[in-house]
Parts: structure tokens; C-alpha cells; sequence
């Protein structure tokens, strides 16, 4: 069954919150190599997704497989072991806020390898430089923007080069220059190391310029998938609002809540 | 109705062992570390803010309530013209009772509720998500040290408690109220055994040591990630340690001097 090319297997995978169904029933392909997109509204579950991947949540039904374990059959050790494989670069950062900048992107390594200080620290320098933050490697987290935040992250979760890279939302809060050079980046570091890498993006222009395939998720499941080309001419109603980011169409853009009207006039109501 | 709460009663009976179940676990899977030096490296530095930065309140308090015993105790004795027995009264209240039990009071509003918090913290700020994704075992690196850390501290504070304790008894007893000082120490020498009061106090106090540290790395590692989880987290750590010390405190202290 399993594809050598593919490196990510997400087979009729299930889960839910409570009584919220997030998940019914998605199937993914994520082909090795290359940098896979996916897209979907604020609340579609992508972050959940990604977590999913990771193995931080486990499905109601279904599995996951990344190059060709069943990554919630492992135990725990090897689920760890696997993950040492993996970079992932959180939507809220998550630096170690007892850390320095250069100690954050010198933890994976520090804890992962056998490398010389000297190693380490050309190498933290130079992750640093490629995302335009070596000047503040001394730094602690608390004293960065939320832009230099995730772009620390990102050096973070690249800094072992990793074979999967889950990347979540790496556009949010960047100015145009930066956002320019995170995407140079994330194509450099895609074809250089011939990793795999998975975009959670809103930026449809920008995923779109460097992503090989797109899945547009919606309403618990798999709405579109295809290349950004064939994607970007679907005539399907739904996919082509997203793509073109129109407000009103089939996709829903508000959380599911009784109409609006009611709502307003229904004063003596609780909240 | 009756129906309805037999099934709520039901259900918070289940909650509780599944709690204490997920403890339990928690526990062991916690209680490997990081083994060679980068384990004791991490272990050392929270044994710094640990035990060392509970130090200051667990020393003060000894000498205050041994001071305290030493006034009472000498009161309630002189009357009985057996004030000479003031260092036998203060060193065994202290070694038997009162050094494990205020120590880890205290322990656990310095340092439980601060580990509460910390590693509550951190997961909502999804630190040890993070720290999974890289590979690294949270259960490990973070709350292994600093359960370990805790383990080790309170003993070693309650030692100090007691020393202090003592010494604060014979300012009062001896340099204050007169005592005879050879009779202050050779009866405290005399009646003190190693084993029943110096050990089992030791011994009272490891048990209180690791469930104070348990339900405080527990409670932040098992939190709602979100700043009312966290301070609610921190106040259990608090009530249900305290209440664990008290409670556990029966149970030991009736099957150490029960027969006695
Ligand atoms: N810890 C949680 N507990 C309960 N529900 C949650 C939790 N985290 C997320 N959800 C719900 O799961 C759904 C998917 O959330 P998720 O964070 O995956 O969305 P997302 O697609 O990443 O959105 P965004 O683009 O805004 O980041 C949301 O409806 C949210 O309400
Ligand atoms: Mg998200």
C-alpha cells in the first residue's frame, strides 16, 4: 500500500473535541520532498492537523503514517525517536522563555548531538543570519516582537535539519522584506536538503508561489487538493472563494451561531 | 432526581480514580530523568530554586517555633518544678512532629505552588509542546529535576528546621529564662533516640517530600492551559498538599509512636 514517494499518509482520519467534530474523514498525501500547503478558514483544524501529524493528539479513528510508521502505534520512545526527525515551527512560537535566542535555535542540537561548541554556535549563527536575527542572538524571548518570535522559531525548528518540517502559519506578523525572505528561505531550505515541509498558510499568494501541492481543508474534511495551478482555475464555487478571498460564498466565514438578527433582538437572553 | 445524583456521584467517584490513575503514571513515567551530567546539571539547578530558595523562610520559621515551644514548654514545666526537662520537650516536639510537618506546610506554599506555576506556564505557552516536537521528553528533562529536586530538598530542610528549631528553645529556655544549660542538652542527649525520633521525623518527612512535590508537578503538568487553569492549579497544589501532609501525618505518626 504504502507509496516510497510519499512521506506523510493521512488515511480517513477522525477526531473531535468534545462535541465538535473537527475531522470527518481526511485524506492526505504529502509527497516527499516537496512543500505541501494547507490551506482552510481560521478554525478548520489546521493547527489541530499539524498536532495530529506530530503525534501531540490521537485520532477518534483512523492513522497517520510518516514514512511508514503508524505514528500512534509507536511508543512513547520511538514516537520521540521519530520526532527527532521532525522540525515544527509552532503558530505561537513556543520559545523556551528561560532561554536566550542563541541557546533556543542551540537546543536541538545541544540535546540531540554529540557537535563541539564551536560547531554549534556556527551553525546557530548561521540559522540566525537566514532568518536576519544574528544580531539579536542574546536576546531573551520576552524582549522580541512577535515577528522576530517566529522567525527565531523558525531557525529553531530548522536548526537539526530535520526530514518533515510542519510549518504553522511562518507568515503571520511579517513585513513585506521579511515575508519575502522567509519564502526564499523556506524554498532554499526545501531544495537544498530535499526535506519535506507541510505550510499552514493564509497567505495564498505567498504559499501559493512556493508550495508544488495544495489541500484546501473545510468543514471537517478535504474540500479541494491539487497543484496551485489547477487549484487557482477550479471553477468550483467554494474553492475558487477561498482562493480569491472573497467574503461571501458557500464557505462559511463565521463560526456556526444562531442568525445574527435573532440574536441581536433577543436582548432579555443570556449570553 | 435521586437518579441524577447518584449518577453525578458516580461520575466524580470515576473522575477521581481516573485522576489518580493518570498520578500515577504520571509519577512513574516521571521518575527517570535525564541520566549522566546534563541530568545532574538540570537536577542541581533546581535543587537551587528549590531548596535553596526556601532556605530563608524554612530557617526563620524553625527559630520561631522553637523560640515559641521553648516559652510554652518552660512555662507549662516550671510549674511542675521540671523546667530541666525544657531540652526533651523542644527537641522532641520539633524532631517528631513539628519539623516535618511546618516544613512542608511551608514547602509547599514556597515551593509547590511556584512549580504549579512554572510548569503550568509552560504548557500553556506551549513550551513542552515544543520541547516534545523536538524530540525531548518533557516528562524527563522538566518535571523529572525538579521532582527529584523536591525529594531531596525537604528533608534536608526539615533537618535545618529542627537545628534551628533546638537552637531557638535554648535562647529562650536557657539564655533567657534561665534554664540550666547542662541540663537542657543531657536531657535532650538522654531521651532522644537515633532511630524512633531522628529517623521516623527523617522518614516523615521523605513521604511528605515526594507527595507534596508529586501533587505539585502533577497539577501543573495536568492543568487547563489558560490563566484561570494555572491559578486555580496553584491553589489545589496548596490546599490538597497541605491537606496530604496533615492527613498522612495521622496515618505515620499512629503507626510510628502509636504503641508507645
Ligand atoms: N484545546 C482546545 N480545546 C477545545 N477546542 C479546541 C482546542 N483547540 C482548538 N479547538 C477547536 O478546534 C477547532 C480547530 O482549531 P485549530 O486551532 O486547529 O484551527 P486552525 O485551522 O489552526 O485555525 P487558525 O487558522 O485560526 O489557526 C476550532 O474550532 C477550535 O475551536
Ligand atoms: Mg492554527
Amino acid at each position: 500500500m504504502m507509496n516510497d514517494s510519499q512521506f506523510v499518509e493521512v488515511e480517513n482520519l477522525y477526531f473531535s473535541r468534545g462535541d465538535k467534530e473537527i475531522f470527518r474523514g481526511v485524506d492526505m498525501h504529502i509527497p516527499r520532498g516537496k512543500i505541501t500547503a494547507i490551506m482552510g478558514p481560521s478554525g478548520s483544524g489546521k493547527t489541530t492537523l499539524l498536532k495530529l501529524i506530530g503525534g501531540q493528539l490521537y485520532p477518534d479513528t483512523g492513522r497517520v503514517q510518516i514514512d511508514g510508521l503508524d505514528v500512534h502505534r509507536l511508543k512513547r520512545r520511538e514516537l520521540f525517536r521519530l520526532r527527532r526527525r521532525m522540525g515544527m515551527l509552532f503558530q505561537s512560537g513556543a520559545l523556551f522563555s528561560d532561554l536566550s535566542v542563541f541557546e533556543n535555535v542551540a537546543f536541538p542540537m545541544r540535546v540531540h548531538t554529540d557537535l563541539p561548541e564551536a560547531m554549534i554556535r556556527d551553525v546557530v549563527l548561521m540559522k540566525l543570519e537566514a532568518v536576519g536575527l544574528r544580531g539579536a542572538r542574546n536576546l531573551m524571548p520576552a524582549e522580541l516582537s512577535g515577528g522576530m518570535l517566529r522567525r527565531v522559531a523558525l531557525a529553531r525548528a530548522i536548526a537539526l535539519d530535520p526530514e518533515l518540517i510542519l510549518y504553522d502559519e511562518p507568515f503571520v506578523g511579517q513585513d513585506p522584506i521579511s515575508m519575502g525572505v522567509l519564502v526564499e528561505l523556506i524554498k532554499k531550505v526545501n531544495q537544498a536538503l530535499g526535506l519535506t515541509a507541510v505550510i499552514v498558510s493564509h497567505d495564498i499568494k505567498e504559499t501559493m508561489s512556493i508550495a508544488d501541492y495544495v489541500y484546501v481543508l473545510s468543514d471537517g474534511k478535504v474540500m479541494a487538493h491539487g497543484t496551485p495551478a489547477n487549484l487557482n482555475v477550479d471553477r468550483d464555487a467554494r474553492v475558487s472563494q477561498f482562493m480569491h478571498g472573497e467574503p461571501d460564498g458557500p464557505v462559511p466565514f463565521h463560526y456556526p451561531a444562531p442568525d445574527y438578527y435573532s440574536d441581536i433582538l433577543n436582548e432579555g437572553a443570556r449570553p | 432526581m435521586i437518579k441524577q445524583r447518584i449518577a453525578s456521584l458516580g461520575k466524580s467517584t470515576l473522575d477521581t480514580f481516573e485522576s489518580l490513575g493518570r498520578a500515577t503514571i504520571f509519577l512513574c513515567q516521571a521518575s527517570i530523568g535525564i541520566p549522566g551530567k546534563e541530568g545532574f546539571h538540570l537536577w542541581l539547578r533546581q535543587m537551587h530554586f528549590i531548596g535553596v530558595m526556601s532556605l530563608a523562610i524554612v530557617l526563620v520559621s524553625g527559630l520561631f517555633i522553637g523560640m515559641v515551644l521553648g516559652l510554652q514548654g518552660y512555662t507549662i514545666l516550671v510549674d511542675f518544678g521540671a523546667e530541666d526537662a525544657l531540652g526533651q520537650m523542644v527537641s522532641l516536639s520539633l524532631l517528631r512532629e513539628l519539623a516535618p510537618v511546618v516544613a512542608a506546610l511551608l514547602f509547599a506554599g514556597r515551593a509547590g505552588s511556584a512549580l504549579t506555576a512554572e510548569i503550568g506556564l509552560m504548557k500553556a505557552t506551549e513550551q513542552l509542546s515544543s520541547m516534545e516536537m523536538i524530540g525531548v521528553d518533557p516528562l524527563r528533562r522538566v518535571v523529572a529535576p525538579r521532582l527529584w529536586a523536591g525529594f531531596v530538598s525537604l528533608p534536608l530542610l526539615t533537618i535545618g528546621f529542627s537545628v534551628v528549631g533546638i537552637w531557638g528553645g535554648y535562647l529562650v529556655g536557657v539564655d533567657w529564662l534561665g534554664v540550666n544549660e547542662g541540663s537542657y542538652w543531657s536531657n535532650m542527649q538522654a531521651s532522644v533516640s537515633f532511630i524512633d525520633d531522628v529517623g521516623n521525623g527523617l522518614l516523615k518527612a521523605l513521604v511528605f517530600a515526594l507527595v507534596v512535590t508529586w501533587i505539585a508537578v502533577f497539577q501543573g503538568y495536568d492543568l487547563v492551559p489558560t490563566s484561570e487553569g494555572i491559578s486555580r492549579a496553584t491553589t489545589r497544589t496548596v490546599v490538597y498538599s497541605s491537606l496530604a501532609v496533615l492527613g498522612l501525618d495521622f496515618v505515620l505518626t499512629t503507626l510510628m509512636f502509636g504503641e508507645l
